[in-house]
């Protein structure tokens, strides 16, 4: 049984359709990364799975069954904006959020300080929230959603405005709660972030899929044919026959060979001009796919409005 | 339930902190105090306590005037008297001019009889006065003398001096309401007064606070956190209960310092009988009823206000919609007071955003028809329930929809969401 499923989910405010036929589905357990550039429509998907907006068509379910509130109460969200009040201390914030949540006022208390300890953030347990930096509130947030040891976690672009030493620290919480058996759902748009964390991916933009499943059967659907080359000299190899597209940032090249090529035969040409210093042959990043199909997509929505026109 | 508690609970406690609070609920009392002690006092002192002379033979006029001058009931000024004679005027003129208020007089009252032989023939007063602007004096010389005057006339047709002090007592109507209480008419138009104002007041203030406090909640984006846990009624409710609970709390405090003040032995030594305002309990009673009812339906239109604009500045240029009845009721005022009965008076007092200001005035003043105010409730608590309906949808979806203002056909839309 699927945590959540959307079926042919569509959203549409005043002129713009945020989401168009959005389906997919999280199975228990798993780490499921939404991507997307901004404005691609992941709050606005985020925001139907919870309850605070209603799809114009489609159905969302949780838990197995279609949406209701008191599913909720199984649910930690993080919203992509933080929010917290401002005058109130940390403590009595994170336990005013715990009984919003069903919690009594000792068990969350109990469960504050345990969290606040993890996130390293107990200094801060005393004072007001406007007096903390940024990435400190972020933290108590993040603690928020979790106090109540929700069975779903969903984190809308949780890791933006880290430093790198704690977005580290909350990717590690994230995959120690998804060892314990949570189903984590996050965004981003910072694709190169998820690659490592995500088992499931779904990549969208302007509102529709480009991209859904598994990450590791997404990157075997994409052959090994990038190549990253450093060189010092003569860059004329780039020329090769076998070289589809590359990039030459002054010593560095990035290279897309062609279908079935063999990079083999590149690096025999490119020793005999330059001197290499490295010759790596990689899958293609969800970066490279994602730009890949939203370019053959935008090609097909660019001939249909001609056709319209 | 439990939300709609927690939400104001949280709202309750946030704002008794504050030192805003503190400060208000504190210095709004001793403010009152001091103001009714002040006015008193200045009352007390704003009694004429001039230097003047009089120049007069005429007696027991002289004799007369002088005693009231000195110990009136508007005035306790000091009265020296002489006998004119050529060169006393230049002497007084000097004494006028003299620059130091002990050695010198603040004016002078010469007084030549009536040339004609007319027994009601007056004699001629000409006041000469250091400073003209002394209104006071001249007005307290001028009210002296006419009452001076009077007597000697009363005498003059016959009369005994004790009956013309009877003649001259000041008259006091009672005003005795249909249960033959007898209560004094003033008394219950200042109650109704204070208790309007006190209204007015805190329905403005606190329900422009749940105004804000939605704003607030915009700003720092907590709703988002909130809105995935609880229903955006059960906020909304929890809003306007512990921030009304804060404003309950207020006007307690202040009513109970308002009963400590004037039943303070000092209040009725200084401002004698005429402060010793006092409501009773129908009063009090109606009073909660209205306020609570009346409290709940403009916060509810706060709410809406609050949920339909972004910025504080843009709540100012809103609230007139919460400010408008209340003018209109202020406008009201003069018809209710002058006919708590008539046609117009029973229409207005029943028009529920005008109900909780004018129903209660009219209760204070007469008791209406009890189907009148049975109505009134009835239709306010129906008011209520429709204006939060709409204010719970357009909180709903106003609250996410940031960064622009909404124009009319959009918010009828937002109505039609669910």
């Amino acid at each position: 049984m699927p945590i959540v499923e959307l079926q042919h989910v569509r959203k549409a405010y005043d002129t713009k359709i945020a989401v168009a036929d959005l389906s997919f589905r999280i199975e228990p357990g798993s780490m499921f990364g939404l991507l997307g550039p901004n404005g691609s429509g992941k709050t606005s998907t985020i925001r139907m799975m919870i309850g605070i907006t209603v799809p114009d068509s489609g159905t969302v379910a949780i838990f197995g069954q279609p949406f209701t509130r008191t599913s909720l109460h199984r649910v930690g969200y993080l919203p992509e904006e933080r929010g917290l009040y401002k005058k109130m201390k940390v403590m009595d914030q994170l336990i005013f959020l715990g009984q919003l949540h069903g919690l009594d006022a000792a068990t969350a208390s109990k469960r504050a300080h345990i969290w606040c300890e993890k996130m390293e953030i107990t200094d801060a347990v005393l004072k007001k929230t406007e007096e903390l930096s940024k990435g400190m509130q972020q933290k108590i947030q993040f603690i928020a959603a979790l106090l109540h040891e929700p069975e779903l976690i969903i984190m809308d672009e949780p890791f933006s405005g880290l430093d790198p030493v704690n977005a580290i620290l909350l990717m590690d919480t994230l995959v120690d709660l998804r060892n314990q058996g949570r189903t984590i759902l996050f965004s981003t748009h910072r694709m190169d972030q998820v690659e490592k964390l995500c088992d499931n991916i779904c990549l969208i933009h302007n509102g529709h899929v480009v991209l859904s499943g598994a990450m590791r059967e997404i990157k075997s659907r994409y052959p090994a044919n990038r190549v990253a080359i450093n060189f010092e000299g003569d860059a004329s190899f780039l020329n090769h026959s076998s070289i589809e597209s590359a990039k030459n940032y002054s010593g560095r090249a990035e290279i897309k060979l062609r279908d079935g090529a063999d990079p083999q035969a590149l690096l025999a040409d490119a020793v005999t001009r330059a001197r290499i210093t490295r010759f790596e042959v990689m899958e293609p990043t969800l970066e490279d796919i994602f730009i890949e199909k939203v370019t053959a997509e935008y090609g097909e929505v660019n001939s249909g409005s001609e056709v319209d026109a | 339930m439990h939300n709609i508690l927690l939400i104001a609970k949280r709202e309750y406690l946030e704002r008794i902190r504050t030192k805003a609070f503190i400060v208000a609920t504190i210095l709004i009392p001793t403010l009152m105090a001091g103001g009714i002690f002040g006015t008193a006092y200045i009352a007390d002192k704003s009694k004429s306590n001039s230097h003047i002379a009089i120049v007069s033979s005429m007696q027991p006029l002289t004799t007369d005037l002088q005693n009231e001058l000195e110990h009136g009931k508007d005035s306790s000024m000091v009265v020296d008297v002489v006998p004119p004679s050529p060169e006393i005027r230049s002497e007084l003129d000097a004494k006028i001019r003299e620059k130091s208020r002990e050695k010198g007089i603040d004016g002078y009252l010469w007084i030549t009889p009536a040339t004609s032989s007319d027994p009601t023939a007056r004699p001629t007063f000409d006041y000469t006065a250091r400073s003209s602007a002394d209104i006071v004096t001249s007005t307290a010389i001028t009210d002296a003398l006419r009452l001076v005057l009077l007597r000697e006339q009363l005498a003059h047709s016959g009369l005994q001096p004790a009956n013309i002090d009877t003649l001259m007592a000041p008259v006091e109507v009672n005003t005795v309401d249909a249960g033959g209480q007898r209560g004094s008419s003033r008394n219950s138009f200042y109650v109704a007064y204070v208790l309007f104002l006190l209204m007015y007041m805190v329905v403005l203030l606190y329900g422009m606070n749940v105004a804000r406090s939605i704003i607030e909640e915009k700003n720092s984006r907590i709703f988002e956190v909130l809105l995935s846990t609880i229903r955006a009624e059960d906020i909304l409710a929890g809003k306007i209960i512990g921030v009304g609970g804060v404003g309950i709390t207020q006007v307690i405090v202040w009513i109970l310092a308002a009963f400590l003040i004037t039943a303070s032995p000092l209040a009725a030594h200084i401002a004698g009988a005429t402060t010793m305002a006092t409501i009773s309990a129908t009063q009090g009673i109606f009073f909660i009823i209205y306020f609570a009812l009346g409290y709940v339906l403009y916060s509810s239109v706060a709410a809406a206000l609050g949920a339909m604009t972004n910025s504080e500045q843009e709540l100012q240029q809103l609230n007139m919609f919460l400010m408008m009845p209340l003018f209109f009721c202020l406008m009201m005022l003069p018809v209710i007071t002058s006919n708590p009965n008539s046609p117009l008076a029973r229409l207005v007092s029943l028009i529920p955003f005008c109900t909780p200001l004018l129903m209660n005035f009219r209760v204070s003043l007469s008791m209406p028809q009890p189907w009148e105010i049975a109505l009134s409730v009835l239709l306010m608590i129906a008011t209520i329930y429709a204006v939060l309906w709409v204010a719970s949808r357009i909180y709903r979806v106003g609250i996410l929809m940031y960064g622009k203002k909404p124009s009319l056909p959009e918010i009828l839309r937002w109505l039609k969401y669910s």
